[in-house]
């Protein structure tokens, strides 16, 4: 083999090495953005805002399920990334998937605290949103100086600050911007990472990859 | 001109020193998940694996998870000298400077 073959090589297996480490946080982001997109627009559809009259009950159905099932896949994805490799980095992205689950299970956790001490159901439009909000900007920013990514420091900052708008908003404008703005920017950064990755893969065509 | 360290130059063994080194340092990594991250076959991989050991590149731990043994790889201090010797010497080679 020439030496450019065997530089292609190696580029090959840092990729497969990049590809362990990042598919889950792609996997996380496509999640996510798919249950705040849908949750958010199926409780404003709910609403008197909305041109379509949903009912309420299968609309609060469907954004309880949607979370549901973001909390279980981010834990599940989150506590098997990097399994089979003992080391610092492992601890770190496992730290990291776990804290995604309880960050994400802390807000409802909240909230029934709150209920009980008399909050009221317009209050809880404002606080599920604003709380889902925080915790997920935050855990971006974490992310950000965890894998040294700058990417992951815009999604961080945009989703904190529509956190920090969209209650101002009132009820129910803030869920069209949850679902929007929230949801929609995770799609985004979920495409960035998709395309991102086949673009580079895309340029080692032609290297040889498996030997 | 450079030479190639010939325990590294070769196809396979190329490969899985580029993996363990882009694991990052101290992660050691379970013989299943090697296997998977470089697409070999166990006998393939242990072959090469014992020719890096041989020539203190790599550190084989057998291991137990609770009951069922387990084997792990990492890259030892002389395996990542020689490796980042290999990709400079490689770099030369090809005109792009380290």
């Amino acid at each position: 083999m020439t030496p450019a073959e065997m530089l292609a090589l190696t580029r090959a297996q840092e990729h497969r090495v990049e590809d362990f480490y990042q598919t889950p946080t792609t996997i996380i982001v496509v999640t996510w953005g798919v249950a705040w997109t849908i949750g958010f627009l199926a409780l404003w559809s709910a609403s008197s805002a909305s041109p379509i009259a949903v009912p309420a009950g299968p609309a609060a159905a469907v954004f309880v399920v949607l979370m549901i099932a973001g909390i279980v896949i981010s834990g599940v994805v989150g506590t098997r990334t990097g399994a089979g490799v003992k080391g610092p980095q492992q601890v770190q992205a496992r730290i990291y998937g776990i804290t995604w689950a309880l960050g994400c299970l802390a807000v409802p956790m909240l909230a029934g605290a709150l209920f009980r001490a008399g909050m009221s159901a317009e209050v809880a439009a404002l606080y599920f949103p604003a709380g889902y909000c925080i915790v997920v900007g935050i855990l971006y920013l974490f992310g950000a100086a965890l894998f040294s990514d700058r990417s992951m420091i815009v999604v961080g900052g945009w989703i904190l600050f529509i956190g920090i708008v969209a209650p101002y908003f009132g009820s129910p404008g803030n869920y069209l911007v949850m679902s929007l703005a929230g949801g929609g920017a995770f799609l985004v950064y979920g495409v960035v990472l998709l395309v991102a990755r086949s673009r580079r893969d895309r340029r080692m065509v032609g290297a040889p990859s498996r030997g | 001109m450079a030479e190639l360290d010939p325990v590294i130059h070769a196809q396979a063994r190329l490969r899985i020193m580029s993996t363990l080194a882009a694991l990052g340092a101290d992660a050691q990594v379970s013989f299943p998940r090697l296997q998977q991250l470089l697409d070999m076959t166990a006998g393939n991989l242990s072959t090469h694996l014992r020719k890096l050991e041989d020539a203190d590149y790599v550190i084989v731990t057998k291991t137990h998870n609770d009951r069922t043994p387990a084997t792990y790889v990492e890259l030892s201090a002389a395996g990542r000298r020689a490796f980042e010797d290999y990709m400079t010497a490689l770099r030369a080679l090809l005109g792009e400077g380290s």
